[in-house]
């Protein structure tokens, strides 16, 4: 297993003189300094014209005039500002509704998988039924199987479900239960309790604390920092999401933005759309900005786990 | 093909004495609705997505209005585009409003499918039910002679033209091509001298291209099928759809007069026309209405004229239209409902001259285009009474749409192809597509590879 | 994906044999009861309803309709192997299996080699990293449905593109883009590789900072350079993660749908025509109604085949990923 630390600028420890791959030495050859310093320069440049551009672009044609976005799309500010994109996005295409919609969507999508992934990853890693492995084995099978496969499937269970009858087209629910069957999220939560120090677990069984008080008061709160890496990638998961809730939510009030921008891009003046785009992306930039540290920590994560 | 929901047709009804007594009979209708006891709820298709503020206030007045009227039912509208992919996953689903729309194309399988309510009943009780030219409303009549979809509205291909981008180029803008010879070489002069399309097509993987394909394929005298049902034989190598495909090549790679976007669809080729990008397109003789309401079209750009027809005496001009129908999940009373819905918002302006005139008033209160020219679903010498009910209301620029209005009457009028229509124009997409990107791309050999794929199609009833 | 199943299954035999619990010799339903075997359910049911509705039913549902032919509105019919023998004479399923591959490969070519590198250049730079970081990940955040429709604007083929303008400043004349049966796939790729690469870089940064620095040492005693050190060590060292981030692209890959659906449908000419699009209209394509037999035989082979496929690359590098 590869460390989950990650470096970063500033607090990273200064590495000893001889451990690593560039050593201090190496950086005093004017070869390693240049060619070296010199790729990472131009690595820097790259992600800002490439990586930052496209981003930047947006936000600024989407307080631009539409004709000079469309006539000059590089140009910066030929004829001033239009801030009336902003608010038209709001206004005409009525962005604030399908932001919540979305967030609605998400909030409900994180609740769901954080249910399911601890209560289930403690059954089977704290409490051990007998036929856990059985349900263990299960699990990892569906792995296997990529979910876009089961769209055909799961939407006709959706739209005409077995046992309980009626439709849950339009519905939230729809999005919401099957966002939690994610083994993933119970493979990462379960190692994570694996490796928890059995002696608090006795030592609180002994206290008398039932399988409940158990989760809640010892399991849960030592799990924070998984908590909030599956907690990330629930959000950003569900916040990214299109085929699924394109399929299930067919009405135009209930469709989050992922679906509907798609939807009134042919309808909708260009440099309008662009702001709304714009508004799509706020949420999550600002939310990666603020958590950075557990977004990097939770991808490496990722990798660390299926390395 | 891409319906929407059209707001108001220009349709009208004939005779002051028909009118008349459809006028009692209608108001007929309405008083036995307002008799009627327990609350009902109904669904219905507004407009499509992205419609500007006022046309969804126009119509939000229109159920108000018919609410009053009609005291039992509720009404609630759900925006919705009939698009050829999307349109099933709604079906199956049973998302549909209660009211909707499909094209011409499709209501008959789909009644036959028995994914429509039946609506014989109700259908032949309307009053004006007989009246119907026969040839469209055979259209919502499945093979069991049953009523599955009411015609509301018809449409020939038409050419749009910019009069704006005529004028710039040194053309005359009130003398639009008659010949295919003539709008190519048109179409080059735009793009040479204004930089912008001369004549661009819809090209976009939702059955559009094929949709335009078969317009020039008829215009110039051919046809796609031969025959009717699962027993049709695909024709899509006819020599007139090479000669078509070879004509767009040579606009495309030679003239270079089409522009840069080939992914045209049938929203998209409104807003370019309306931004003043495109010189001509081919699409419906409505498409005002839609660059009205989703684009704000500056009305001095817009000319609508016939499509050049070939000197061959098959060539004629594609004609199509929408049709109501109900959600076969409607319970009997919703039935009624919305029935009473499609006469009252489809229907009524057609036939009541008191409602035509009290319709376009509203419409143009709230600057919605009236008097966009179409087909009539019942005949021609209604039409042009019908005209005259509400001729101070039309506030569509109706001279610069007169070359149409002047040739369309004269134009043989051919329904699109009759077997699995939607699958044929999917097929066909490709082909057009590979026209438009691939330089060496052969005509020929492409229609006869697509051949076999739209025989199967027809044959499993797709 | 496969790596995982044998390690937490091996984490978890573990587990279950030290399990502290005294082995009981009669087990009744009231030492079952006793033993918490109530709350042990409980806890598990969440897992178990959800699973079991949500993916091990339609897996099966997946299976049976493959056999099946069914539109909603009548009774579904056994058909027997019809739908996959239609899917295989479909003219477009060749096609689809071809830009599949191609989109795969491409994916590769553009995106494999391109984070490595900059993962290594990102992991030796001594100031800022937080800053790079910060930069490869931010398109990752981007909904990728706006990433789509940005660049789809960005591919505008008139002249006055934003691709085309930036190129007309070095000269090159405007190109195509989507609007090319040849470069379309590329320019999907491209987008893609440009929202995907920066979990990747993150991955390969993890795996990086986890390298034993002991191992350096030993390399600087001997007497390696940079460039043996990063041949002998640091490479040897990522081998099991580049393996994973290969396999997981490739899969990921063979599903490709939102490129292709939001930027050309499929087009131009079915150039852009994956697997996933073909099963996508399949089912809702048609707007006469649904080929749900078809949609779901296309899927299990594409289930089939990737299965197949994480078997025999795991087996063909396990020799070489276990040091």
């Amino acid at each position: 297993m590869t460390s989950l630390r990650i470096r970063r600028g500033g607090r990273a420890p200064v590495p000893e003189a001889t451990q690593g791959l560039v050593l201090h030495s190496d950086w005093q050859r004017p070869s390693v300094r240049w060619g070296l310093g010199g790729a990472q320069l131009l690595l820097l440049v790259l992600l800002v014209v490439g990586g930052l551009g496209p981003i930047l672009w947006l936000a600024k044609s989407a307080i631009t005039p539409t004709q000079d976005t469309l006539i000059k799309p590089i140009a910066v500010f030929p004829h001033g500002v239009d801030l009336s994109n902003l608010s038209n996005a709001w206004t005409q295409v009525d962005v604030g509704r399908y932001l919540l919609n979305t967030i609605e969507i998400a909030a409900g999508s994180w609740l769901s998988q954080i249910i399911v992934s601890t209560t289930g990853a403690y059954a089977l890693s704290v409490l051990r039924p007998k036929w856990g492995s059985l349900i263990m084995g299960a699990l990892l099978t569906t792995l296997f199987v990529p979910s876009v496969v089961l769209l055909v499937p799961l939407y006709i269970e959706v739209v005409h479900p077995p046992l309980i009858g009626g439709s849950y087209v339009n519905s939230y629910w729809a999005i919401w239960l099957p966002a939690g069957a994610s083994a993933f999220n119970v493979v990462l939560m379960k190692r994570f309790f694996d490796n928890l120090p059995r002696e608090i677990f006795e030592a609180a069984r002994i206290d008398g604390a039932g399988p409940l008080r158990l989760f809640i008061s010892v399991v849960l709160p030592m799990s924070k920092p998984i908590l909030g890496v599956v907690s990330i990638f629930a959000v950003l998961a569900s916040w990214k999401d299109f085929l699924w809730p394109l399929l299930v939510l067919t009405d135009a009030s209930k469709q989050p933005l992922s679906v509907r921008l798609p939807t009134i891009q042919g309808q909708t003046d260009l440099g309008v759309f662009l702001a709304a785009m714009l508004i799509a992306c706020l949420v999550p930039i600002v939310g990666f900005l603020v958590f950075q540290r557990s977004f990097l920590r939770g991808s490496g994560l990722g990798g660390a786990l299926k390395g | 093909m891409q319906l929407h929901n059209r707001a108001r047709r220009s349709i009208r009804m004939g005779s002051a004495v028909l009118a008349a007594s459809l006028v009692a009979a209608a108001t007929g209708v309405a008083s036995t609705a307002a008799a009627s006891t327990p609350t009902v709820s109904i669904s219905v298709a507004s407009l499509i997505p992205g419609s500007t503020k006022a046309a969804v206030a126009e119509f939000n007045a229109q159920v108000k209005e018919f609410e009053k009227s009609n005291p039992g039912i509720k009404v609630s509208s759900v925006q919705y585009q009939w698009t050829g992919p999307t349109f099933a996953a709604k079906l199956a689903a049973g998302t549909l409003p209660t009211v909707f729309t499909v094209p011409f194309t499709d209501g008959r399988s789909l009644g036959e499918n028995g994914q429509l309510a039946n609506l014989t009943t109700y259908a032949k009780a309307l009053p004006y039910w007989n009246k119907f030219n026969p040839a469209v409303i055979a259209e919502g009549i499945d093979a069991k002679h049953q009523v599955i979809a009411i015609p509301t509205a018809a449409y020939a291909q038409a050419l749009s033209y910019n009069r704006q981008l005529f004028q710039q180029a040194g053309l005359n803008p009130n003398d639009p091509p008659k010949t295919w010879a003539q709008l190519e070489s048109d179409a080059k002069q735009i793009s040479q001298k204004t930089g912008m399309a001369g004549y661009a097509e819809m090209g976009a993987s939702d059955n559009t291209a094929g949709w335009i394909l078969t317009t020039l394929d008829y215009a110039l005298g051919g046809r796609m099928e031969q025959g009717i049902g699962t027993k049709a034989r695909a024709t899509l190598a006819n020599p007139q759809a090479v000669q078509a495909l070879n004509m767009l090549h040579n606009m495309r790679w030679n003239d270079n007069s089409m522009g840069s976007d080939f992914n045209y669809g049938w929203s998209t080729i409104n807003q370019a026309f309306a931004a003043g990008q495109v010189g001509m397109f081919i699409s419906g003789s409505d498409v005002y209405t839609n660059m009205v309401q989703s684009y704000n079209i500056n009305p001095k750009i817009y000319g609508l004229a016939p499509i050049p027809l070939a000197n061959n005496k098959n060539a004629g001009v594609l004609g199509g239209g929408t049709l109501a129908a109900v959600s076969p999940r409607a319970s009997a009373a919703q039935i009624a409902a919305a029935m009473k819905w499609i006469n009252f918002y489809y229907m009524e302006p057609l036939i009541n001259k008191t409602q035509a005139i009290r319709n376009a008033r509203t419409l143009v209160a709230s600057k919605q285009p009236v008097g966009v020219p179409a087909l009539p679903i019942f005949n021609e010498a209604q039409y042009k009474l019908a005209n005259s009910w509400i001729k101070k209301y039309i506030n569509v620029p109706l001279k610069q749409m007169q070359p149409f209005l002047n040739g369309v009457f004269k134009q043989r009028l051919i329904p699109e192809p009759e077997a699995s229509t939607q699958y044929v124009y999917g097929t066909l997409d490709p082909v057009v597509q590979s026209v438009f990107t691939d330089q060496a791309a052969n005509p020929a050999s492409l229609l006869r590879a697509a051949n076999p794929t739209a025989q199967s199609g027809i044959q499993a009833g797709k | 994906m496969a790596p995982e199943l044998e390690q937490t299954d091996s984490t978890f035999t573990a587990a279950t044999i030290s399990a502290t619990r005294p082995a009981r010799a009669r087990r009744t339903p009231l030492t079952w009861l006793r033993a918490g075997g109530i709350s042990r359910l409980l806890f598990l049911a969440p897992l178990i309803l959800v699973f079991g509705a949500f993916s091990w039913y339609p897996i099966v549902r997946l299976v049976l309709m493959s056999f099946q032919q069914t539109n909603l509105v009548q009774p579904a019919t056994w058909v027997g192997l019809q739908n996959f023998s239609e899917v295989i004479h479909d003219p477009l399923f060749p096609i689809a299996v071809r830009n599949t591959l191609e989109f795969a490969g491409l994916a590769l070519v553009f995106g494999y080699p391109i984070p490595l590198i900059a993962a290594v250049l990102i992991s030796e730079v001594r100031r800022r990293r937080g800053l790079y970081s910060a930069l490869v990940y931010l398109p990752v955040v981007i909904p990728p449905v706006v990433a789509v429709l940005l660049w789809k604007f960005f591919y505008d083929a008139a002249p006055t593109g934003v691709f085309n303008t930036i190129l007309g400043w070095v000269g090159i004349a405007p190109q195509q883009w989507i609007q090319s049966q040849g470069q379309a796939m590329p320019s999907l790729v491209l987008e893609s590789t440009w929202a995907n690469a920066g979990g990747t870089v993150i991955i390969y940064l993890a795996a990086l900072t986890g390298v034993n620095p002991e191992l350096y040492e030993a390399a600087s005693v001997d007497g390696a350079g940079l460039w043996k050190k990063l041949w002998h060590v640091t490479l040897p060292q990522m081998r099991t993660v580049m393996l994973v981030t290969m396999i997981l692209q490739i899969i990921g890959t063979a599903q490709v749908f939102l490129e292709p659906y939001l930027f050309t449908q499929g087009g131009p000419a079915n150039s852009t025509l994956t697997v996933m699009l073909l099963i996508y209209n399949y089912a809702f394509g048609n707007s006469l109604g649904a080929s749900y037999g078809e949609a779901a035989a296309l899927s299990l082979m594409l289930v089939a085949f990737l299965a197949a496929f994480s078997l025999i690359y795991l087996r063909a590098t396990r020799a070489w990923s276990s040091e």
